[in-house]
């Protein structure tokens, strides 16, 4: 039991408190990757074992299939209420990554999700995003305000103090809330270690390469790796030469390529 | 290409993560190389890993410039196109022992509110002075900014020093201005370190250049100040202090959900509610999925489950019963003005304190001083004021000037942070001090207000008369008493002449001692509002402010403003009393009207002109009000 982690545990769980103390119509974006594993975890601490709140995925119908299998399987295993979003409609317009990357993004990702949370009429998001993941997500508020209209205004966000969140705001305004904004990649793993979290099986090395970060099967590479276990991809992560976003291709698409998806909605 | 610390390589012996991580925000004027420091800093200690400088390399040639350290933290387009930093971001660095996490702080006035946003996660600053442009604007908002957030220790660091051609004499010189002006905030200056953040001079390794400086590099001389955390991780002497953030009732089990603010708890103390001064015992410490815990200290975020059920609200700060917080309406605080929007003294603002947050409105106790400390009565985005916060809702606080301790604020207009700000320790708080007895428990009664207004078929409400002397209040409160007490309401009137007769009989007719009169007025009606009664008030209450405190003291569903106006020169005439004839002889200072001005209130549910409307037309239209919000049925008045 490291303090750190402690530390980083019990800030994560106040934010969390506060949230759910602002409003009750809040789910959990879950992509089944690590960090919004450790989010769920995180959440039941919230609420001494309990998960009042929905799961919410935005299924693009390209994501690595094994990670549907795992999604299912776990909601089932564990009774949780699961909200699926997806863009039909672009879908079968015959929306994918031949027609642009960032374009695809924002159809089967950005968009799905806007929709999902209209419909659901919910007020508030959490979010497993951290501020070491890439440059736009280090700039991240924890209760950051998403107008329909204005997306992310990121030149002018709200000044937030101490543990005071702007929890408040109008009602076209949804809420995107970040507790582990300041979890590093080897604070999820460290902690995954300690919780004795069950991670997706693709995180770990299969014929000598494994996913250091889950997304679309069109879109995400995976590196040369050994690592088979949760102890030895905290090893791996100590000196690995490469980011952890290295294998997502839409971050390459041009240098300022994820503030340009965040700005209008992407998570 | 990465080099870790090589005993964190080895997570068996290495120590360095069983403690908390320490927060240090690096601070100063804009451009004075804040954002480079932190990137040449991490690039020195390994921490940028190959594809990211390789992306960087790639972005910097494409504007033709040579690799940037800043643009590792500054990511925006708009920061790398402008060389500026909007936001705040933090990154770690952990290095032979030396680990922490370093805030960026942005240094433009116009994002000011971004710099106290990362400097409010601190507990150590890091000043960048230019060695060319010496202490600036921004130089000295940013130390006054860390005084008020609590941050007691600031290391300098004098940089650029290769503008200079290294001089010692140049650096002597601004190091002692830059002490004295530390010292001035109350700070402690720890060192300050002559370096070139472009080079990576004086950071982690010594730089050949100044061999004059005879100091430790900046990283080393951070890492010793950030092992003090350390120790104060061990206080646990502190006083108990833990926020009620919400009530959780899972299994039939009522969780309390608190974060542990100060000290320690266990199964089996006796704990005490502030502000409500309700007492109950701890029966358990949980915690998912451990269970029960032997003990919570501080930061921790658990469950409690008390021994005897108790209705609490989020809002609570729970201690033992023999240390208890202070708890008032009226709070003496400094703040910073963060917002683009300047204060507005008519408006009223949302305080936020632990968990608890209500109505409040600000009142300058002195002029806010702004750069080189000119002064003025408005207060504008930078500017620091000490403030009197008068509050909807008492809040417990503590004054002390202790680290993480209840003390610290932040003020909201509607949507949004305006200012942040900390109790006043040298102020006393109050003028009467209203602290509630630890022995005084809010008492609900048996018999709610819902029984006894279904009884005698009539809501309560409470209906506020306001207007100068002689407008005709007392006589419309008696009126309209007479008409609903023969329609069967129970009805009661607070004649504000009255109250000054008895419970009031301490205060005056100074703007402070109005308030307070309202303040009372507010509450006894309050009292009665809850035992079922329509209660008339009937008070000159010539402050807007003191008015929108009533009534959200009553809660302004239940409250309704009747403006009673008469000219001026028509309630001369009147003068029931004498009391202009008084004034007119000089006989009577701070007189509504003449000395001190009347606000007319700009919303009110009802405005009855006295000069053209009888008494009975008035009732009449009080009376319509009533009917409108369901206070009495239809069937009842004739």
């Amino acid at each position: 039991m490291t303090k750190h982690l402690n530390d980083l545990e019990n800030q994560s769980v106040y934010i969390i408190r506060e949230a759910y103390s602002a409003t009750r119509s809040m789910a959990v974006l879950w992509s089944m990757g690590k960090d919004s594993t450790v989010l769920m975890h995180l959440v039941r601490k919230a609420f001494m074992g309990h998960f009042p709140i929905p799961l919410l995925h935005i299924d693009t119908s390209y994501k690595i299939p094994e990670m549907i299998a795992w999604r299912d399987a776990l909601v089932r295993k564990n009774n949780l209420r699961l909200i699926v979003g997806q863009n039909h409609q672009s879908l079968a317009d015959g929306m994918g990554p031949e027609k642009g990357r960032l374009i695809c993004c924002s159809a089967l990702k950005t968009q799905a999700l806007i929709d999902i949370v209209k419909q659901h009429g919910l007020q508030a998001l959490l979010l497993g995003i951290r501020k070491d993941e890439e440059g736009s997500r280090g700039k991240e508020r924890v209760v950051s305000p998403r107008s329909t209209d204005e997306g992310w205004q990121y030149k002018n966000q709200p000044a937030e103090m101490w543990g005071y969140y702007n929890l408040h705001v109008p009602s076209d305004v949804h809420l995107r809330i970040h507790p582990i904004l300041h979890w590093t990649e080897l604070d999820v793993w460290e902690y995954i270690a300690r919780e004795n979290l069950e991670v997706m099986p693709l995180y770990f090395a299969n014929n000598g390469k494994r996913y250091r970060s889950l997304g679309c099967a069109t879109c995400t590479n995976t590196i040369r790796s050994r690592a088979h276990t949760v102890n030895e991809i905290i090893d791996e992560l100590k000196v690995i030469p490469t980011s952890e976003r290295a294998g997502r291709a839409q971050d390459l698409e041009h240098a300022y390529a994820m503030q340009h998806l965040r700005t209008t909605g992407y998570m | 290409m990465l080099m870790l610390c090589n005993t964190c390589a080895q997570p068996d012996t290495c120590k360095s993560r069983e403690k908390s991580m320490p927060v240090v925000v690096v601070v100063g004027h804009v451009d004075h190389g804040k954002s480079t420091l932190l990137g040449r800093l991490l690039a020195d200690t390994g921490h940028l890993r190959q594809d990211k400088i390789d992306h960087i390399q790639k972005v910097c040639d494409s504007k033709g410039l040579g690799l940037e350290p800043a643009f590792f933290l500054d990511a925006l387009e708009e920061e790398q196109a402008q060389g500026i930093s909007i936001d705040t971001t933090s990154v770690n660095v952990d290095f032979h022992g030396h680990r922490m996490s370093l805030i960026d702080a942005p240094g433009h006035i116009d994002f000011l509110k971004n710099m106290a946003s990362g400097a409010s996660n601190a507990e150590y600053g890091l000043l960048v002075i230019d060695i060319q442009e010496g202490i600036r604007a921004q130089t000295r908002r940013h130390l006054q900014v860390l005084s008020i957030l609590g941050i007691n220790d600031v290391v300098v660091v004098v940089n650029k020093m290769d503008l200079v051609k290294y001089d010692q004499e140049a650096f002597d010189s601004l190091a002692s201005q830059a002490r004295e002006l530390i010292v001035n905030e109350n700070v402690n200056c720890v060192a300050v370190v002559p370096i070139c953040a472009f080079s990576g001079e004086n950071l982690v390794e010594r730089s050949t250049n100044m061999s004059w400086y005879t100091g430790q590099p900046l990283l080393n001389l951070l890492g010793d100040l950030c092992s003090r955390t350390s120790a104060i991780d061990e206080q646990n002497a502190a006083p108990v202090r833990m926020v009620l953030q919400d009530v959780y009732k899972f299994d039939e089990h009522r969780y309390l959900a608190v974060r542990v603010v100060s000290g320690k708890i266990e199964p089996g103390t006796e704990v005490f509610f502030s502000p409500s001064g309700k007492m109950s015992t701890v029966a358990s410490v949980k915690s998912f999925p451990t269970g029960a815990l032997l003990e919570a200290s501080r930061g921790a975020s658990v469950g409690l489950e008390l021994s005897e059920q108790l209705f609490v609200e989020r809002g609570e700060v729970i201690s033992l019963p023999d240390q208890l917080p202070e708890v008032d309406t009226r709070l003496s605080a400094r703040i910073v003005w963060l917002y683009d929007a300047p204060f507005d003294p008519n408006s009223t603002y949302l305080v936020k304190l632990g968990s608890k947050q209500t109505n409040c409105r600000l009142e300058l106790s002195q002029p806010s001083a702004g750069d080189q400390g000119a002064v003025s009565s408005a207060l504008i985005k930078g500017d620091f004021a000490d403030v009197i916060i008068r509050c909807a809702a008492p809040i417990a606080f503590d004054k002390t000037l202790r680290k993480s301790a209840l003390n610290q604020l932040v003020i909201c207009s509607q949507y949004e942070t305006v200012a942040a700000g900390v109790i006043d320790n040298r102020r006393r708080q109050s003028a009467k001090c209203i602290t509630i007895d630890k022995n005084i428990h809010a008492e609900t009664g048996y018999v709610e207000r819902t029984q006894k207004e279904a009884r005698q078929e009539h809501r309560a409400a409470v209906i506020w008369l306001t207007g100068l002397s002689g407008s005709g209040k007392s006589c419309l409160a008696r009126a309209l008493e007479h008409r609903l007490y023969r329609d069967g309401c129970n009805v009661a009137v607070l004649d504000a002449d009255n109250m000054r007769l008895g419970l009031c009989a301490d205060l005056g007719f100074t703007p402070e001692q109005r308030a307070e009169n309202v303040r009372r007025l507010a509450c006894v009606a309050k009292l009665m509002l809850d035992n079922g009664f329509i209660c008339i008030v009937a008070a000159i209450s010539p402050y807007e402010r003191d008015r929108e405190l009533a009534n959200a003291i009553v809660g302004s569903d239940d409250f309704s403003e009747v403006f009673v106006f008469c000219p001026l020169e028509l309630c001369q005439q009147r003068d029931p009393k004498g009391l202009y004839k008084r004034v007119a002889l000089g006989q009577i200072e701070m007189f509504t009207g003449f000395d001190l001005p009347y606000q007319p209130p700009q919303k009110p549910a009802l405005r009855v002109d006295s000069s053209l409307l009888t008494v009975d037309q008035e009732v009449d239209q009080i009376i319509d009000i009533l009917l409108g919000k369901g206070v009495i049925p239809s069937n009842q008045t004739t």
